[in-house]
């Protein structure tokens, strides 16, 4: 009878650990975000005000700033990741010393602390002593004395470079894994039926491919509507609000404004959209594998 | 006395039924085989009396002693895995010895029945590498070794030769037949493999979607198949089977007429093994039509000839040659089996 | 002739592919070692010093102690999440119990909540507890990242371990648990060990919990870069100092499971 039960007793321990540090919280903000809590007035909550403060974000300029900014990083940063990230697998799946170097060194970005990126490439996109501003402007004179960060759309696209840095090379390890489970012979019956290269990738390996990229494209999605740190070390958010996104935008206000029911609102109005978009995921991958199996 | 019984046991996954009530005694000393195609329901059977799987509803009784809800380690059973069940991360002899060791048993005996086991199986030389180290057939013999080295009452094989090559298989089928003989244990043996069944089965149990359809001596499941599916999947090549007619005590097919011993049924099926044709000359042999192909095995040539939908194979002498699409003329050896089954249900007739 | 300048080709597109990769880490490590007027130049030719990491490690910096804080919280969550994580994935693994799917399912989806939803209740608790500002607010915090992510990723490995092996155990005559201390354990253990590593460079890396719960005490190394930030402007060849700190020991580790990299990663997630 033991036996039945330690299915059970075996999930305990983790399952309290979720419990505890993350339904509950999730739970109490949910709850806070019908609430009005200005934590420099008052240290304990305020009156239930319904749904004024998601009410309130509706209607407030800042915060739609932050989910057009959020919207385009997201989208452009994707695109660029899973776009790349296939053409390097393509490229890297083959064998040899400079492919397998290649491969080594690209486990490198990820690891990197993002937080570290942000701060790295803003000190290369310094246009004083910035190493990339200052190559950049040696080979093309048109650019000299760009302000790179200066420039709301210039920041914004080296927010979205440091991004793409750091995550392209693990969307190429899954891009390689989803390459290497695809059967060879199909490929090289097209290459026997005189198939060009191109044709292969487009007409065999990309069709092949579709559920890893998918997956890597929601993953992905996911991660940037995330985006936090590097807007932190990189832009401060700025210049003006141009880059602030709006996981950002809910640290200002929570911990800088210090509005606890509206920054709770907010929290919950982005994890309904990532929740609905994981939901549309889970969704999309049964139907692929049924495709699958079908 | 390792007596097994199962008595109206049933198996259910939701409500896909596995296994349909049914009971099976296996004798004290006995060498059961568990024989049927992939899916039949043979290695849940065997599960199930290991323990591995629970039973939805019926008992299984190991030594007159209920163990329903007894843990697999408390049946007094060892196992041989299809995929071996080796322990990686150990040596082949802390694979011997785990069994040893989960029982308590002091070291000094421990090392002591390992050396004694190794040797009956001739993995002495082996015993400090790991399986990854071992060859397919190493790897078996660990796997039997750790199973026989605590002489348990029964052992539970589940298609333990089908990763072997084919030459090694029948090597290890030697082994496992002289195995049993030394040590006389009561074995059930789960295999798709209707060769392995004969040459090594005190008795074989053929089942086919769960049930078992005949259980009997090899000899008798290779003389008097229980029905249609047992007479096709028992015997290689299989045994040649007939779609036709019998009216008036003779059997009529395309180019088939035999004499039978049965009035008259239609939607018959004849069944007779290739051994039991002779190739003739005698145009007005029971079976003709026209030579489809020949093939030398070695120790003879068999012979396919078609006619219209039916073909019929025989087994000649090694010699035999003739043209393809040449005319061919097939008659029962003296003493032939004659098979009748009906169709429709698939049973025995005579 | 063709060939060879595809082949050619090839080459130079992985050669600027590494260049890429590496030139922004080259540079900081470069950074790191060159004196502060160095520095602001882009010369290549430098006298190298191991100044600026005296300095960091000196008052008023103290990059020491934002090291000792990094290493004892990526260690202790590690420590702890990753053998709950294998039980309750091993559990997930092989049995088939009632409400699995809803657990998984749910503990797998809390792997997309954004981390300030979580990190706001949590200020506000830690507060009440008086426990801002400490390394056992960071773990509690980082635990919530971490623990699904490492039942999901230990389960892809548990997955693909065949069950023979286990129930060979249990009919010699082990019991459930032994057999997974003697059996599935091992098995498992590079895939336990991959595991850890993640979830160690995960944690090492966190930023918005450190930033938001940390002020002096317990400031994780990743945000003690963001005090080079002086009234003076940016103190680049310290926050380069700052940042090979961070880097070589995430680096050695991710080298160091870099064959099991994506196994892990996509097993869980294409299947």
């Amino acid at each position: 009878m033991k036996d039945r039960l330690l299915p059970y007793w075996l999930l305990i321990p983790a399952f309290i650990i979720v419990l505890a540090t993350t339904i509950y919280p999730l739970a109490y903000s949910f709850i806070t975000s019908f609430r009005a809590w200005d934590l420099t007035k008052s240290r304990r909550p305020e009156g239930f005000v319904g749904l004024d403060n998601y009410l309130y974000a509706a209607g407030e300029s800042q915060f739609l700033n932050s989910l057009w900014v959020t919207f385009v990083f997201v989208i452009t940063s994707v695109i660029l990741t899973v776009v790349l990230a296939m053409a390097l697998a393509l490229l890297l799946r083959r064998k040899g010393p400079m492919h397998t170097f290649t491969r080594i060194i690209l486990i490198l970005p990820f690891a990197m602390s993002p937080a570290l990126i942000g701060v790295s490439y803003r000190f290369m996109f310094n246009p004083e002593f910035g190493v990339i501003a200052n190559g950049l402007g040696a080979v093309f004179p048109a650019l000299q004395g760009v302000p790179w960060l200066a420039d709301p759309q210039l920041a914004m696209g080296i927010l979205v470079l440091t991004d793409v840095w750091h995550w392209t090379p693990y969307m190429t390890f899954m891009c390689l894994g989803g390459l290497a489970s695809i059967p060879r012979e199909t490929e090289e019956a097209a290459r026997i039926d005189g198939a060009s290269n191109l044709r292969i990738v487009f007409g065999i390996i990309l069709p092949q491919m579709r559920g890893v990229i998918l997956v890597m494209a929601v993953l992905k999605t996911i991660f940037a509507l995330k985006m936090f740190d590097q807007v932190v070390t990189l832009t401060g958010g700025g210049p003006g609000t141009s880059t602030e996104t709006l996981a950002y935008f809910i640290f200002n206000v929570g911990f800088r404004w210090f509005d606890m029911g509206y920054a709770s609102a907010l929290a919950w109005i982005l994890t309904a959209i990532m929740m609905f978009i994981s939901i549309w995921y889970v969704r999309m991958l049964l139907s692929e594998r049924k495709m699958a199996t079908a | 006395m390792a007596e097994v019984r199962l008595v109206d046991i049933e198996k259910k996954y939701g409500n896909f039924l596995a296994v349909p009530k049914q009971s099976l005694t296996i004798h004290d000393g006995e060498f059961l085989v568990l024989l049927g195609p992939s899916g039949c329901g043979k290695t849940t059977t065997m599960r199930m009396i290991a323990g591995l799987e629970d039973i939805t509803s019926g008992d299984i009784m190991i030594k007159g002693e209920r163990v329903n809800d007894k843990p697999p380690k408390d049946r007094d059973i060892a196992m041989v895995f299809q995929n071996y069940g080796l322990y990686p991360h150990m040596t082949v002899r802390q694979n011997i010895e785990y069994p040893l060791k989960l029982r308590g048993m002091s070291k000094v005996d421990r090392k002591a029945r390992v050396q004694e086991t190794a040797e009956k199986v001739e993995l002495d030389a082996l015993l400090e590498r790991r399986p990854s180290e071992l060859s397919g057939g190493q790897r078996q013999r660990v796997a039997l070794a750790r199973a026989i080295v605590r002489t348990p009452s029964i052992f539970l094989m589940d298609e333990p030769l089908s990763n072997l090559d084919a030459k090694l298989r029948v090597t290890m089928r030697a082994e496992l037949k002289h195995l049993h003989h030394e040590l006389g244990v009561t074995t059930v043996y789960v295999t798709h493999d209707q060769m392995e069944a004969m040459t090594l089965a005190t008795r074989v149990a053929v089942m086919r979607d769960g049930k078992i359809v005949q259980l009997d001596t090899p000899k008798k499941i290779y003389a008097e198949p229980a029905d249609l599916f047992v007479a096709g999947f028992i015997g290689s090549p299989s045994m040649n089977l007939i779609d036709g007619a019998v009216q008036s005590g003779v059997f009529r097919a395309d180019g088939v007429e035999l004499p039978v011993d049965l009035a008259g049924c239609k939607g018959v099926v004849l069944g007779i093994r290739p051994e039991e044709l002779d190739i003739t000359e005698d145009a007005g042999a029971a079976i003709s039509g026209k030579l489809y192909a020949l093939e030398l095995t070695g120790e003879s040539t068999l012979v396919t000839l078609r006619n219209g939908p039916s073909s019929v194979c025989a087994r000649g002498h090694a010699d035999f040659e003739a043209e393809i699409n040449s005319p061919c003329h097939l008659a029962p050896k003296d003493g032939a089996r004659i098979h009748l089954f009906d169709r429709a249900t698939g049973e025995r007739l005579r | 002739m063709r060939k060879t300048l595809a082949y050619l080709g090839e080459r130079a597109l992985l050669a600027l592919i590494s260049f890429v990769v590496l030139f922004p880490i080259a540079w900081m490590f470069l950074t790191a070692f060159k004196q502060p007027r160095d520095a602001y130049s882009l010369s290549l030719i430098f006298e190298p010093t191991v100044q600026n990491f005296v300095t960091v490690f000196s008052e008023p910096w103290n990059l020491g102690s934002m090291v000792l804080n990094s290493v004892i919280v990526a260690t202790v969550t590690v420590a702890i999440a990753v053998p709950c994580a294998a039980l309750a994935a091993y559990s997930f693994s092989r049995f088939r119990v009632k409400g699995r799917k809803f657990l998984f399912f749910l503990i797998l989806s809390t792997q997309f909540i954004p981390a300030v939803v979580i990190v706001l209740p949590f200020f506000l608790m830690f507060r009440q507890l008086d426990l801002l500002d400490t390394r056992i607010a960071l773990i509690i915090v980082n635990l919530a990242i971490v623990t699904p992510f490492v039942i999901w990723m230990i389960k892809g490995f548990i997955d693909a371990i065949p069950t023979d092996s286990e129930e060979a155990a249990m009919i010699d005559g082990a019991s459930r648990l032994r057999v997974i201390k003697d059996i599935v354990m091992p098995m498992a253990a590079p895939g336990i060990m991959t595991s850890s590593i993640f979830c160690f460079i995960l944690t090492w890396n966190e930023f918005l919990f450190a930033l938001i719960l940390s002020r002096r005490d317990a400031v994780t190394l990743p945000v003690g870069l963001v005090s080079f930030r002086t009234e003076r402007g940016d103190l680049w060849e310290l926050m380069s100092a700052a940042g090979v700190m961070i880097t070589v020991p995430i680096f050695i580790m991710a080298l160091f499971i870099q064959k099991h990299f994506t196994r892990g990663m996509t097993a869980g997630a294409v299947k």
